[in-house]
């Protein structure tokens, strides 16, 4: 491993002074998730808009950044991190799942025969991330003998708001594996979905999708972690979230998988953060109460004490919580 | 990966107003700076929600793992170990140092470290010992301690199954302080063993030279003599390191904290021993030591890369 290079004194104390005016906020709140919130000035209540939040809790509510004060900290870790996965399991090979430059799959090979995959389907408010992102969540499956297949889809930048393409896109993503996991010695009866954030949301899609149409058996995913994500678009819809994607009636009725759960024919594993925002925490206890009330197998996992962008990094580590209910899901042995 | 990428200026809006800065005491900082650079308070804003994942992760590892041998190293109530026991024969060892300030922490509270050395093939030591106030002030005490777990662990790993000749120590915060003072003992004097016992060491996020601390608050609660700031300065005992090292440290800690691991490691390499300084982009002090739970993280590949177990 490589000796980095470490930041002037100059920077370190800026970044310290950050931190410590944080922590002097914190003091303030005993409430968990309200402890991460970067401090705001008071302010009255303005009218409500969904259950109990008003226009700006609601818009707050789907703003990571106001509940995660360390996302930027995270994204550089990340990074970091990334790059000594990729120097440990080596590059992907990149193939194409369909017929625009961006529909392409990175697949990391495991060197078991006959392997269970691991399809990957990224986050980033459906508006940043790209595949090459995520060998820090391929390495430890592809070591516990699983293949790990990172999707690329387009950003709702690129389609005028319109969240259909990318859903599309991530469902012909699962279908293409299916037909094509034997060419990197996959077993096509053995994958799995994982995935966080927006990407939850698309994960949510791809599970109530109808595969009859698409060519493959309805039991394609055998098992779905999704992380931290949204099921029900309504309140979205209704955040400031609208400013960049185009809702419509239609795309909130057929895009809210909690809407289509007589589709779902995969078990689910859902999981939040306690110090997620009240509506990334919300969605998922909703979303697995309307599972269980319908009979499908669900199980609802809790992790105290993390937050959004901390929820996502346990997919890369196979003793916390997302890492370890996938390896658990899969039946890997990790270790 | 991120929704929204963070304004630095909403922290700063809440950051106070310009101090007169005070007369230096030690470098460019003046009491309060150095006060603060060892107060992980005043720069781990999730300090307590760190520590809320760490007990809850620990939780779980005893129960997957099942709960781990019980054994004394002394005569004292606290002088004793926990041991993770790893299924392979003849394992190598881990012996973990917690951290706390030398105020805080207790050995069943760590066990989530355990998970990453027991099932790559590994032994899980992690250490009991008493607490600063408890010794009165005096940090000579828990070195002592820490010094003879690590004797006690090499003359009876066989009794659990661990391989004597292949017995590794780590440590963070105030535990790599400790950890530091355990590979910069001399064994042959005081404890009658061949000067490598330890054959290799991962300090995290420590104090390797105590005269700054000394001069700090933490004065309040550490009665430092100048005994005690000599013995027990890994810095100045270079000469008594006979394993490689590995020191880490976040680039979200203290500036105190991150000087210490790079002044230590630059060091330890101009003396000609082997030492691999690893720095944790946007890891805070607290945050550092998750990484050693998790085989892929920074210092758990780290950790088992040194041991020569590498995680499949």
């Amino acid at each position: 491993m490589q000796e980095h290079d470490h930041p002037s004194d100059g920077g370190v104390s800026r970044r310290g002074l950050f931190a410590g005016a944080a922590a002097g906020a914190l003091a303030l709140t005993g409430e968990p998730a309200a402890a991460q919130r970067c401090p705001a000035p008071p302010r009255a209540k303005g009218p409500l808009v969904w259950l109990d939040l008003d226009q700006q809790e609601l818009d707050d509510a789907y703003d990571q950044s106001v509940y995660a004060f360390n996302a930027k900290n995270i994204a550089e870790r990340q990074a970091a991190n990334n790059e000594l996965a990729l120097s440990a399991i080596g590059k992907p090979e990149r193939v194409a799942y369909g017929p625009t430059e961006i529909e392409k799959v990175d697949i990391y090979r495991t060197k078991r025969p006959n392997a269970p995959t691991l399809i990957f389907i990224h986050g980033g408010a459906w508006q940043n991330g790209r595949s090459a992102n995520f060998a820090v969540y391929a390495e430890p499956f592809v070591k516990a003998g699983a293949n790990f297949v990172a999707v690329d889809f387009n950003s709702v930048r690129e389609t005028n708001g319109d969240l259909f393409p990318l859903v599309d896109q991530c469902r012909r993503a699962v279908a293409w594996v299916h037909r094509n996991a034997a060419s990197f010695d996959g077993n096509p009866d053995a994958l799995y979905l994982c995935s966080r954030s927006s990407g939850s949301h698309l994960a949510g899609c791809v599970v109530v999708t109808e595969w009859a149409k698409l060519g493959v058996p309805l039991d394609v995913l055998k098992g779905a972690v999704l992380g931290s994500g949204m099921y029900d678009l309504k309140p979205v819809r209704m955040s400031k979230r609208s400013a960049y994607v185009k809702f419509t009636d239609d795309m909130e009725q057929q895009l809210s998988a909690q809407r289509h759960i007589d589709k779902i024919n995969t078990p689910l594993v859902l999981v939040h953060g306690t110090l997620e925002t009240p509506e990334f925490q919300r969605q998922s206890r909703d979303f697995a109460a309307s599972l269980r009330a319908a009979g499908k197998p669900v199980q609802l996992l809790v992790a105290k004490g993390y937050n959004h962008y901390e929820v996502g990094e346990t997919i890369g580590h196979p003793y916390a919580v997302l890492g370890r209910a996938a390896m658990e899901m899969m039946k890997l042995n990790f270790g | 990966m991120t929704d929204s990428v963070l304004s630095a200026d909403v922290e700063r809006k809440a950051a106070p107003g310009p101090r007169p800065k005070g007369p230096l005491v030690w470098r460019d900082m003046d009491q309060q700076e150095l006060d603060a650079a060892y107060d992980q308070s005043k720069y781990a804003a999730n300090q307590a929600q760190v520590q809320e994942r760490r007990l809850v992760a620990s939780a779980r590892a005893r129960a997957v793992l099942g709960e781990p041998l019980r054994l004394a190293y002394g005569a004292g109530a606290i002088e004793q170990l926990d041991v993770y026991r790893t299924t392979r024969a003849n394992a190598p060892v881990n012996v973990f140092i917690h951290g706390g300030a030398w105020r805080n922490g207790r050995s069943a509270d760590f066990a989530y470290l355990a998970e990453t050395f027991v099932r790559a093939g590994a032994h899980s030591v992690i250490l009991d010992f008493t607490n600063i106030d408890a010794a009165g002030g005096n940090l000579m005490t828990m070195a002592k301690q820490v010094r003879s777990a690590v004797a006690w662990v090499y003359k009876n790993a066989a009794s659990f199954g661990g391989d004597p000749s292949r017995l590794h120590v780590s440590g963070h915060s105030s535990g790599g302080h400790l950890a530091g003072t355990v590979v910069a003992a001399d064994w042959r004097k005081d404890f009658g063993l061949p000067g490598d016992v330890v054959k290799g060491a991962l300090l995290c996020s420590g104090m390797y030279d105590l005269e700054p601390v000394r001069l700090s608050h933490r004065s309040n609660y550490v009665k430092f003599t100048d005994e005690i700031e000599q013995e027990l300065s890994a810095l100045r005992h270079l000469d008594r390191i006979a394993c490689p090292l590995i020191v880490g440290y976040g680039t979200c800690e203290t500036p105190e904290f991150q000087r210490q691991a790079r002044d230590f490691a630059a060091a330890v390499a101009a003396a000609g021993k082997p030492v691999q300084l690893l720095v944790g982009e946007g890891y805070n002090h607290f945050e550092m030591l998750e990484t050693l739970g998790n085989p892929y993280g920074l210092l758990g590949r780290a950790a088992l890369a040194q041991m020569g177990i590498p995680s499949v």
